[in-house]
């Protein structure tokens, strides 16, 4: 089959700006599109830059945009991007530094964020003399996540990541949840505290395209939002989400519904004055229309109770 | 100029662990590889880790396993200490955080795999390499030690027989550097890709045993390439691990006939008996992964049921898939002892670059990543050591500039018809062809002949794309080189070892000759050319 493939072009030593070069080959019928990158690079253009490492789907070194969407070069089949006509285009990732054509900056789009969470098990000190008894379940959700092959997929997919690159991302926050949950790591709470920090656990508005794009099923937005519970359980909660979080299941527990006064006030923390402060525009304007929630002046709804025991319900089922 | 005391070059799973093993010793350690560690070939290690820890093991059990499938060409001290340090760095891998799979009472699940006769092989589902990998690069990061990850090494800088470190280039902004290093370690994995197709990643190359080789060091046993009995054939070739064959997998030939009893017996013996259902039949050889069951499959070969539909397009729990045995992992390589040490001074190695006689002529299956752990520390100890011990050479400054010059010979706009790429892939195809399997005289002559050819024809390639920064020709180039050199070195062993033993299966001489070849095979570089030395198994 002839193709013709639509390659995403940048060189570092010229003036640096994305072109395309096009180039079409004959390929076997059950060819990816590694064969074609490496047909291309050997025959036609030995300039072209792209990254591959084990070239059958183990490491995601390879990955590339294919017609728009983040693959593995090395398991995309290229007839299964023909469905349009005989043309397909490659681009690096999106959101991502690009340094040469296909081939990105990894170290600034994951691996430089997965070094910020401590990426490490702290063993105990005693000497290894025997092995540590643990259970299955805790080993198998553990292999689960490090199934992970840092394919930079949810990153890739991450709708908070666009508008914040600093964010640590899904892949990062996968690692820290590793660490976080090994039975055998001497303090578990470090990675949680790291992640607690701002720009990350809180700042995942959980989207879920995490879960959606991951390859493995690992499901990094779950893994995330048991960090969450985490940081709560552990008594790591004075980051504004965290009081925000905390406040909001109070009043509902207590009212059946929101307080907002008391929310608001409670999240910036009833310590800060700089933050209530900011508060103050805001208030005077609601209460200008009328609209101004009075904080711990709120009623209960009708048959908050209810709502109450669901509550003391859960509470008596997590202890 | 980067100065450390040790100086690891590869960051798979052996040089890491050297890395790890260096710095708590002591020295200052910088880690080169070409790809990022996590991206090396150890990753798509997947069967197991041997360790003897079941209660009716040992070290000796093990030890007798492996003079099995080695053949009786392993130095027996090496086996020794292995045997008896094995279980103590499986542990401390567990320590470090590997979820290995556990029994109901919480302990490691040993499970039987290839030819071991206990059950001693510890694994995380089957992505244990993966897994492992991960781990020993979490340890690597908590020590702080320096990573040059996409720095591509051009040479070894050895003076006066004394290894002073070396060149690299880094990929990313195009410049060579000098690493200059009181012990340098080479821990930068097989060179099975000049087989096509073969089990290996692309950057599996041999890149090591050539730098060594050129630079002086011996290599070992070259002849011996352990071939993979169970691999789909196309594309890259996508292996399925043995352990498949343990929990009930069949060998069956094209009528759907199990070939009389595989499971247990060392790889050497399932791929010659699936060679010769091949050309007796005339046909293809299936791997019937259906007796295993849906559940089974799912809960221990995910990847293996994942790899299948992506990559061959097949269901594991439906389809026969149709293997053929894949070069795997070379068994010979830089001759070391066990403390990694090489022929020249300085120079250390570990891992599947090296060879230091524990495997002889057939590795265990499931001693290939134990290997890399145990070698990887002893390596990096003794690297530490002499580190520490030794006056420093002084690294000839003036070697920057001469690879400078050399490396700017290897670029010109000229255009050719022939590319590196249809020499790579007639090389490959040559080696399975003539230097598989099962070798003769008459095919491993013409197998020199056409290397030779190759080589001429590679000699007048040059690198067109005149940039240095992520200059992938480049690279594969300079790999190509270090495949062509390892190729003649293999068929060169291949030709002498006139007997048949483990891995190495000579129709010309079907029998084992333990009256002549109880011994390696060495092979230097003398005045250009390469130089056949035979060294007895060392019995203590």
């Amino acid at each position: 089959m002839q193709v013709t493939f639509k390659v995403y072009r940048k060189d570092p030593e010229k003036d640096g700006k994305p072109t395309r070069s096009n180039y079409t080959l004959e390929l076997a019928e059950d060819a990816t599109v590694h064969d074609a990158l490496l047909k291309i690079r050997d025959e036609i253009d030995s300039t072209l830059a792209f990254r591959a490492s084990c070239a059958r789907g183990y490491c995601g070194e390879c990955m590339v945009r294919v017609n728009g969407s983040a693959r593995l070069a090395c398991t995309a089949k290229v007839p299964d991007y023909l469905k349009k006509g005989p043309e397909i285009s490659l681009d690096p990732l999106r959101n991502v530094p690009v340094i040469k054509d296909l081939v990105f900056d990894w170290d600034a789009f994951m691996w430089n964020k997965i070094k910020q969470v401590r990426p490490w098990l702290e063993a105990d000190g005693s000497a290894v003399n025997g092995e540590q008894p643990v259970s299955d379940a805790a080993m198998q959700d553990l292999r689960k996540v490090m199934s992970c092959f840092y394919c930079g997929m949810c990153d890739e997919g991450c709708t908070v990541l666009p508008v914040d690159f600093d964010f640590l991302g899904p892949a990062a926050l996968t690692k820290a949840y590793r660490l976080a949950f090994d039975p055998r790591n001497k303090d578990s709470r470090e990675q949680v505290k790291i992640v607690e920090k701002p720009k990350g656990i809180w700042d995942c508005v959980h989207c879920y395209e995490a879960d959606e794009h991951c390859p493995r099923g690992i499901e990094p937005t779950k893994r995330i939002v048991a960090l969450r519970d985490q940081a709560f359980k552990s008594g790591i909660t004075h980051e504004a989400v965290a009081r925000h979080h905390a406040s909001l299941a109070a009043s509902v527990k207590e009212s059946g519904w929101v307080d907002e006064g008391r929310l608001a006030i409670e999240s910036e923390g009833v310590t800060n004055i700089k933050g209530l402060m900011k508060l103050l525009p805001t208030a005077a304007k609601a209460l200008a229309r009328g609209k101004a929630p009075i904080p711990f002046m709120h009623s209960k709804r009708p048959e908050a109770d209810r709502i109450k025991k669901i509550f003391e319900k859960a509470e008596q089922e997590e202890k | 100029m980067q100065e450390f005391d040790v100086l690891v070059i590869g960051g798979g799973a052996s040089g890491l662990r050297a890395a790890v093993a260096a710095k708590r010793a002591g020295a200052s350690v910088g880690l080169v590889s070409k790809v990022h560690p996590l991206r090396t070939n150890s990753a798509i290690a997947q069967g197991g880790l041997n360790a003897p820890l079941a209660r009716d093991d040992s070290p000796d059990s093990l030890a007798a396993d492996m003079f099995i499938a080695g053949d009786e060409l392993c130095d027996r001290g090496v086996v020794k200490a292995f045997t008896q340090e094995a279980a103590k760095d499986v542990l401390w891998l567990e320590r470090m955080g590997v979820p290995f799979n556990r029994d109901k009472d919480g302990r490691l699940d040993l499970r039987a795999f290839g030819s071991n006769r206990r059950n001693r092989t510890c694994y995380a589902d089957d992505r244990t390499g993966h897994i492992v990998l991960q781990v020993l690069h979490e340890q690597f990061q908590r020590e702080q030690i320096p990573s040059f990850a996409e720095w591509f090494v051009t040479s070894l800088v050895v003076e006066g027989r004394t290894c002073a470190g070396a060149i690299a280039l880094d990929l990313r902004s195009g410049k060579l550097e000098s690493f200059s290093a009181r012990s340098t370690i080479l821990a930068s994995g097989g060179f099975t890709r000049s087989y096509l197709p073969s089990t290996a990643s692309l950057g599996t190359t041999g890149d090591g045993q050539s730098l060594a080789y050129e630079a002086g060091a011996r290599l070992m046993d070259m002849e011996v390439i352990q071939f993979h009995p169970t691999v789909f054939p196309k594309k890259q070739g996508l292996l399925i691990t043995e352990a498949a064959l343990n929990a009930g997998a069949l060998i069956v030939d094209q009528n759907g006939n199990s070939i009389t009893d595989l499971t247990g017996m060392p790889r050497h013996k399932i791929c010659l008996a699936i060679q010769h259902a091949m050309q007796n039949g005339g046909g293809s050889v299936s791997l019937d992964l259906r007796p295993i069951g849906k559940e089974k499959m799912r809960g221990y070969f995910p990847q293996t049921q994942e790899l299948l539909r992506t990559v061959a397009g097949l269901d594991a729990t439906k389809d026969l898939v149709p293997i053929r045995p894949l070069a795997h992992r070379p068994i010979g390589g830089i001759e070391t002892n066990g403390a990694g040490e090489t022929s020249v001074a300085g120079l250390f190695a570990a891992g599947e670059c090296a060879c230091n006689g524990l495997n002889g002529a057939g590795r265990l299956a499931g001693n290939a990543l134990t290997e890399a752990v145990v070698f990887g520390r002893r390596t990096g100890e003794a690297a530490a050591k002499h580190a520490a011990a030794g006056s420093k050479a002084a690294f000839p400054t003036a070697k920057l500039a001469d690879e400078e010059k050399q490396l700017a010979r290897i670029f010109s706009p000229e255009t050719s018809a022939d590319s590196l790429g249809k020499i790579h892939s007639e090389l490959g195809h040559l080696m399975n062809e003539k230097v598989g399997v099962i070798r003769s005289a008459a095919g491993l002559q013409e197998a020199l002949a056409q290397i030779q050819t190759l080589k001429e024809r590679y000699s007048k390639l040059r690198v067109k794309n005149p940039s240095r920064i992520y200059n992938y020709e480049l690279t594969s180039y300079l790999e190509l080189g270090s495949m062509l050199t390892l190729a003649e070195v293999v068929a060169l062993a291949a030709q002498a070892r006139t007997e048949s033993r483990g891995a190495h299966h000579r129709s010309d001489f079907p029998e084992r000759d333990d009256t002549n070849w109880k011994s390696h095979t060495l092979l230097s570089r003398a005045e250009g050319q390469p130089r056949m030395q035979k060294k007895a198994v060392a019995a203590g």
